[in-house]
C-alpha cells in the first residue's frame, strides 16, 4: 500500500451573476448582493416569468490569452475566462507547468445551448443551408473542458461530465482522483453553463421558475431562478502545494456520487440518494455528521427540493440539523446550473479558508418541513472546520463534497 | 485486519464479466463479430427520417429497434431513442454478467455512459415546438431527456442502478474515457460493479450538422461544394471521403476481480491499463495530435506494465475522415515503432459507421471477442494503403492472431477536435476456466 496523496484547493476563478473575480464574488455574496434581473438575452414576453440570473458585462477578451473568444461558445468563453482567474489566483504560470501532467475535468448541465438554439433557428426558418461547421465544431459539450485546455495550453486528462446540476461536484470529484492516483499533477476543475432559452422555456413549463424572488427554505417559497456563469477551482496535492508555498483554501477530504434511480427530474421522496451521497462524502472523509461547520446546501428554492433536501438533513444529523448552519446563494445569483456546485465548491473553501459564510437572502417565514439554521439575510463569521457542498441533478444525480482545514 | 484507511491507496485488479450492445450488426456480441469477420456492412440508405433534402443517405442505423424485445411492456414512453438504445444495451450486458433483477438487488451496480450529443433530437424538438407554437407549449417531457444524462439516468432508473451514475462526452473518444473512469473507480475500491460503455442516436439534426461540416461520407470536406464522390467510409484507406454516421449502444460489465471471482462470474478480460490525453492545438497540428495519441498509447502501457512487444491486436477508431485518420495512424505508427513485425490492426467503423459516444465499447468487445476466437476482423473494402503514412497491420482480410494462452489488445480512440484516449485489455481464449486472468 502507498499512501494516497492528500488534495487541496490553491487557487479560485469565479464569473457569476454577482461579479466576476474571486474577492470580488466573496464580498458580494457575503454582502447578501443581488444577481437576478430581468432576462436581457432574449425576450419573456411570452413567458409567464421573466427573471434570470445573467452575467452581464462579461468581456472574455478581458481574460483570454490565447484563444479568440469570437470562434467560442458562451459557455467556453465563461469557462475559459474563470479558468484565467485561476490560475492567476493560484500564482501558477500555466506555461512553466508540464503540459502532460495538467488537465481539466468540467461539467455542465447544457454544453453550449446557445449554438443548438441557432441551429434550430435555422431549422425552423428553412435556412439549413445557412448552417456551417460551427455546429459541430462549437456545440458539442466536451468543447468547453477542450478551450479550456487549449486556452492554458494543459496536455494532460481531459474530461467533460455533463451530469446536469451536480456536475461540477462530479467534476471535482474526478479531478481530485485524477491526483491522488498520480493521473496529473495540477488540475483544473469546475463547472460552467450559459443562460439559455431552451433551459428557461423547460424550467418554466415545469412551474419551476420563481416570479419575483428566489427564497430557498422560506415557506412562501415559489421556486428557482435559472442563471449562469463559470467557476474552477485549482487542484494539486498538498505536497506540490506546501513545495511551492502556495496559498492553500481548503482540502478536498472526499466525495459520494450516487443516483436515485427514481425518477429524471423528481428527488426520491424520502432524500435517499442525497443522504448516502453525503453519508459516502463523510464517510471518505473519516467525519462523523456531527463534524460539518457549515453546508452549502443545493436550496434552489423550489418548494419539493428545499422539502426533500432538508429530510435528508434530518435522516443525517438527527436534531442536529437544525443547528448545522446552511446556507443557499442561490438566493442571490440564482441556479447557474452546470456551474452551480462548482460555484458552492469555491464558497466552501472560502468558508474554510475565511470563517466565514455567506446567507440564505431573501429569508422571511421559517417552514416546518426546513427546520434548519438557514444563515438567514446575513452573513457570520464562525469557526469552519469542514464545509459540505451538496448537489442535485436530473437524472436523480446526487454529489456531496467535502472540504476541510488544511492542517498540513 | 482493519479496515484501508481513505489515505491508503489498493489498487484493485477489474475485470469484464459482460458485454452488452445493439448496433446495425446485431445485439449480441457473437453475432457482432461474426457479422464483422465476414465483412458484412450496417451502412445503408436512411430510413428512420427523412433524408429527401440531403445530398447523402447513407448511415448505419439500426432497423427496427423494438426496445420491447429488451425493455419488456412497461411504458417506454419517457425514453427517448438514446435512452432506449442504452437501457436496451445495458439490459443484454447485466443479463450476459449473470446480474438478473433478483441478484443486483443486494449490490450497488452504477453506470459510466459516454456520450456525444445525448440526444440532440430531443433537444431540438423540443426548442423547435417552443419556437413554433409559443414557449408554454413546449413538452416537459422532451425537457427531462433534454439534459445530456438523460440516456444514463433513464437506464438507471430503468434497471434500478443506484450506484455512481456519470455522463462522459466527447466524440469517438468518449466510450473509451468511459470505460477508464470506471476501471478506476472499482480500482481503487469505491465501485464494485459498473456498467460502462456508450450510447448515441443517429438522428436527422446530428446528420444535417455532420453533413454541414463536411465530415459525411462522399463529400469533399465541403459542405457548399457541389462536387461529389461514391461515399468511401473506408479506415485508413487512401480513398477514404469521410465517414458513415451511425448509432448504437453498448455496455461492458466490470468488476473488481476478487468478487466477481467469489460468485462465479465467466470472466471474458482484465482491464490492463488506460489513458487519456489532449492536444491543446485542438487537432489543427497534426503532428500535436497524433503525438497526443502516442502518448496515450504509452501511458497506458505503462500502467499495463507492458511493452509494444506483448500487443496482440489493435482496435482503432479510424471512420473513413480524412484528416482523423492520418492522425490515429501515425500516432499508432509511432506507439508501435519498435515493433519489428505488424500488429494486426482493425477498425470495426468500416462495417458500423461512425455510432460516436458507443464506439469504443464497441471497439473493446470486438478485441474482447478477437482474443477469445484468436481471429480480427479485417477493415471492410481496404485496399490503398496511404502513400503518407506508413501503418503496417492494416488490411481488409479476417485472420488468424497468434496461437497464446493470454493476449493483448490495444484500442485506441481520437475525439473530435482534441482528446485522445488508449485503453488495454488482456483477454484469452475461451476454453470454460477463468484463471488465466
Amino acid at each position: 500500500m502507498i499512501a494516497q496523496p492528500r488534495i487541496v484547493v490553491t487557487g479560485l476563478g469565479l464569473v457569476t451573476p454577482v461579479a466576476t473575480g474571486r474577492r470580488q464574488t466573496w464580498e458580494r455574496l457575503l454582502a447578501g448582493a443581488n444577481g437576478i434581473s430581468p432576462v436581457q438575452s432574449f425576450s419573456t414576453e411570452k413567458y409567464n416569468v421573466h427573471l434570470g440570473a445573467e452575467v452581464h458585462d462579461f468581456a472574455a477578451a478581458d481574460h483570454l490569452q490565447n484563444l479568440d473568444p469570437t470562434t467560442l461558445g458562451r459557455a467556453s468563453q465563461l469557462a475559459a475566462a474563470a479558468a484565467r482567474l485561476a490560475l492567476d489566483d493560484a500564482r501558477i504560470d500555466p506555461a512553466s507547468l508540464d503540459p502532460n501532467r495538467a488537465g481539466v475535468a468540467l461539467g455542465t448541465t447544457s454544453g453550449e445551448p446557445l449554438e443548438v438554439e441557432r441551429f434550430n433557428d435555422r431549422l425552423v426558418a428553412d435556412q439549413l443551408d445557412r448552417v456551417g461547421d460551427e455546429f459541430i465544431r462549437l456545440y458539442p459539450c466536451h468543447m468547453i473542458a477542450a478551450h479550456v485546455a487549449a486556452e492554458v495550453g494543459f496536455a494532460g486528462v481531459n474530461t467533460m461530465i455533463p451530469t446536469a446540476c451536480a456536475a461540477g461536484n462530479y467534476a471535482i470529484a474526478h479531478a481530485s482522483d485524477a491526483l491522488r492516483w498520480d493521473r496529473a499533477e495540477v488540475m483544473l476543475a469546475g463547472g460552467a453553463d450559459s443562460f439559455s432559452r431552451i433551459t428557461y422555456t423547460g424550467f418554466a413549463r415545469l412551474g419551476a421558475i420563481a416570479p419575483e424572488l428566489c427564497q430557498p427554505f422560506d415557506r412562501d417559497r415559489k421556486g428557482m431562478i435559472p442563471g449562469e456563469g463559470a467557476a474552477i477551482l485549482v487542484l494539486e496535492t498538498l505536497e506540490r502545494a506546501l513545495a511551492r508555498n502556495a496559498t492553500i483554501y481548503a482540502e478536498v477530504a472526499g466525495y459520494g456520487l450516487t443516483c436515485d434511480a427514481h425518477h429524471m427530474t423528481a428527488a426520491h421522496p424520502e432524500g435517499e440518494g442525497a443522504l448516502r451521497a453525503m453519508t459516502a462524502a463523510l464517510n471518505e472523509s473519516g467525519l462523523h455528521p456531527d463534524a460539518v461547520s457549515y453546508i452549502s446546501a443545493h436550496g434552489t428554492g423550489t418548494p419539493t427540493n428545499d422539502r426533500l433536501e432538508s429530510k435528508a438533513f434530518r435522516r443525517l444529523f438527527g436534531t442536529r440539523s437544525k443547528r448545522t448552519p446552511t446556507s443557499s446563494i442561490k438566493s442571490m445569483i440564482g441556479h447557474t446550473m452546470g456551474a452551480a456546485s462548482a460555484i458552492e465548491a469555491a464558497v466552501c473553501a472560502l468558508a474554510v479558508a475565511e470563517n466565514r459564510v455567506p446567507p440564505t437572502m431573501n429569508f422571511r417565514q421559517p417552514d416546518p418541513d426546513c427546520d434548519l439554521d438557514c444563515i438567514a439575510n446575513e452573513a457570520r463569521e464562525m469557526p469552519v472546520e469542514v464545509a459540505m457542498n451538496n448537489a442535485y441533478a436530473f437524472g436523480g444525480n446526487n454529489a456531496s463534497v467535502i472540504f476541510r482545514k488544511c492542517h498540513p | 485486519m482493519k479496515p484501508p484507511q481513505a489515505t491508503q491507496r489498493i489498487a484493485k485488479r477489474v475485470v469484464i464479466t459482460g458485454m452488452g450492445l445493439v448496433t446495425p450488426l446485431g445485439d449480441d456480441p457473437e453475432e457482432l463479430f461474426a457479422a464483422l469477420c465476414d465483412g458484412r456492412s450496417g451502412v445503408a440508405t436512411i430510413e428512420n427520417f427523412d433524408t429527401e433534402l440531403l445530398p447523402y443517405r447513407q448511415g448505419g442505423e439500426i432497423r427496427d429497434f423494438k426496445p420491447a424485445d429488451y425493455l419488456g411492456s412497461k411504458n417506454l414512453r419517457p425514453l427517448d431513442r438514446t435512452g432506449r438504445l442504452a437501457a436496451a444495451a445495458a439490459h443484454n450486458a447485466l443479463l450476459h454478467a449473470g446480474w438478473s433483477e433478483e441478484a443486483r438487488a443486494d449490490h450497488t451496480i452504477g453506470l459510466v455512459l459516454g456520450t456525444l450529443f445525448g440526444s440532440v433530437h430531443t433537444i431540438s424538438q423540443f426548442d423547435c415546438r417552443a419556437l413554433t407554437a409559443g414557449p408554454m407549449y413546449a413538452k416537459p417531457l422532451d425537457f427531462a431527456n433534454s439534459v445530456i444524462n438523460a440516456a444514463a439516468g433513464q437506464t438507471a432508473i430503468w434497471h434500478r442502478l443506484p450506484g455512481v451514475n456519470t455522463t462522459i462526452a466527447g466524440g469517438p473518444a468518449a466510450g473509451l474515457q468511459a470505460l477508464g473512469y470506471a476501471a478506476d473507480l472499482i480500482s481503487s475500491g469505491r465501485a464494485k460493479i459498473l456498467l460502462a460503455g456508450g450510447a448515441d442516436e443517429l438522428c436527422y439534426e446530428s446528420y444535417v450538422g455532420y453533413h454541414r461540416a463536411g465530415m459525411v461520407c462522399g463529400g469533399t470536406g465541403n459542405a457548399s461544394s457541389t462536387s461529389r464522390q461514391p461515399p468511401r467510409p473506408i479506415p485508413f484507406d487512401g480513398r477514404r471521403n469521410g465517414f458513415a454516421p451511425a448509432e448504437g449502444a453498448a455496455f461492458l460489465v466490470l468488476e473488481e476481480a476478487e468478487s466477481a471471482r467469489q460468485r462465479g462470474a465467466h470472466i471474458l478480460a482484465t482491464m490492463r491499463g488506460h489513458a487519456t490525453t489532449f492536444d491543446p492545438s485542438l487537432a489543427t497540428d497534426e503532428t500535436a495530435a497524433s503525438a497526443s495519441l502516442s502518448r496515450a498509447v504509452g501511458q497506458a502501457l505503462a500502467q499495463a506494465n507492458c511493452t509494444v512487444d506483448e500487443i496482440t491486436a489493435v482496435s482503432a477508431s479510424a471512420n473513413g475522415t480524412v484528416r482523423d485518420d492520418a492522425v490515429e495512424a501515425t500516432g499508432l505508427a509511432n506507439a508501435l515503432v519498435s515493433r519489428t513485425d505488424a500488429v494486426p490492426i482493425t477498425a470495426i467503423k468500416s462495417m458500423l459507421g461512425e455510432p460516436m459516444g458507443a464506439g469504443g465499447a464497441l471497439q473493446v468487445a470486438t478485441l474482447v471477442t478477437s482474443l477469445a476466437h484468436r481471429t480480427l476482423p479485417g477493415i471492410a473494402g481496404f485496399s490503398q494503403p496511404e502513400k503518407a503514412v506508413t501503418l503496417a497491420g492494416l488490411s481488409a482480410e479476417t485472420r488468424k492472431l497468434p496461437q497464446s494462452r493470454t493476449s493483448i489488445g490495444l484500442a485506441t480512440a481520437l475525439g473530435l477536435q482534441g482528446p485522445s484516449a488508449a485503453l488495454l485489455i488482456e483477454g484469452g481464449v475461451d476454453d470454460g476456466s477463468s484463471h488465466h486472468v
